[in-house]
């Protein structure tokens, strides 16, 4: 049944989930749980709570659905939810008790990385881990609109133009913070390898 | 371009934001300066360095423990049949001109229901209670008040004396 939408811009399946097709909306999620998943994990630093967090920007979408107007981009629009939901849990979120992944049926540690590009011996492995958890924890000592402006540019390869959309700041706005989060990003890497 | 300028501007040239003329004007600089192509070596060796953060796949039930959470959701939301009456209100106007209605309706009703002789009952039922209210005032003021220990004393004597004669 789904593959029917398979072929259907987000946009469009997004129209058949404000008519309430769950299918439609089953494709839109598998379609973007990644991009939406990984970027609030470059935010919060925490697989778990990513997890969580994603699947609150889907139940947003999915109660929202009747508002979405298609001459909006989808893309955009999912990137606007997931950002505010990110800087408002970062807020809001230490009040706000997180619903648990399920325990017993899905452990957080079935959370996997990607396979791709992972190193094969076990001692490339914790190298590349050890990187990883130090960049990790780089990105999370940087302010908060300094941290999402980067992983905006950096790993969603989004324009100035578009950051500032999703963000709702000013093209100069965004430049400046990304030329502070580059400077102070840098002075923390230089640092942690001294 | 000085150096202060296109320092400022690094960022930019390196997320390929600035206009040809503007990127013309900055690689010719970095061609000449040497401090300013170290700087912008620095910053290349971060935004590669960046690469390293891996990244996550979605759990294998996402989407199934996504749908339990919105039935979940669903369960407290209005009850259906009366949702249609709650759609329109989901807004805080919405939601403060309903209030302002509801406060409107009530006081007019309250002030017509009240004059009027819609509940002609309600005088006979007031009589009575003021007729009751008397009567256990009056009760109060009773130095022997009837059913108390003093009143069966009186009785008890009374009747003693009526024996005797």
């Amino acid at each position: 049944m789904t593959k029917q939408f398979d072929s259907l811009p987000s946009e469009d399946l997004m129209v058949e989930t404000a008519k309430g097709d769950e299918f439609a909306f089953e494709v839109l999620v598998r379609r973007h749980q990644a991009s939406v998943l990984n970027l609030v994990y470059r935010y919060v630093g925490n697989k778990t709570k990513a997890q969580d967090l994603a699947q609150e920007v889907f139940i947003r979408v999915w109660r929202a659905a009747d508002r979405y107007e298609p001459k909006a981009k989808f893309a955009t629009w999912i990137y606007s939810i997931t950002v505010n939901l990110c800087l408002n849990e970062m807020k809001f979120g230490k009040k706000r008790k997180m619903i648990p992944w399920e325990v017993g049926k899905e452990e957080p540690s079935s959370v996997y990385e990607t396979d791709s590009e992972v190193p094969h011996s076990p001692e490339d492995l914790l190298l590349a881990k050890e990187r990883s958890r130090r960049i990790s924890e780089s990105l999370q000592s940087l302010p908060e609109n300094q941290r999402m402006a980067l992983i905006l540019k950096r790993y969603d390869g989004l324009s100035y133009e578009e950051i500032a959309k999703v963000m709702g700041c000013s093209v100069p706005a965004v430049e400046s913070l990304l030329v502070r989060a580059k400077r102070g990003l840098q002075e923390k890497l230089i640092f942690s390898e001294k | 371009m000085k150096c202060s300028q296109v320092q400022k501007r690094l960022s930019a040239f390196q997320d390929g934001e600035l206009n040809r003329q503007e990127r013309a004007e900055v690689s010719d600089h970095l061609g000449r300066c040497s401090a300013c192509r170290r700087q912008y070596a620095e910053m290349e060796k971060v935004w590669q360095a960046l690469g390293d953060l891996k990244e996550i796949a979605p759990n294998p039930g996402f989407y199934g423990q996504l749908v339990k959470k919105i039935n979940e959701s669903n369960k407290i939301s209005f009850p259906t049949g009366f949702g249609w009456l709650f759609q329109g209100f989901s807004s805080p106007w919405a939601a403060s001109a309903l209030l302002i209605a509801g406060i409107l309706i009530g006081a007019f009703l309250g002030s017509f229901l009240g004059t009027s002789d819609l509940f002609s009952f309600q005088a006979s039922r007031v009589s009575r209670s003021q007729a009751a209210v008397e009567v256990f005032s009056l009760q109060t003021f009773n130095p022997i008040p009837p059913g108390s220990l003093g009143d069966k004393y009186i009785r008890m004597a009374t009747y003693a004396e009526e024996e005797r004669r």
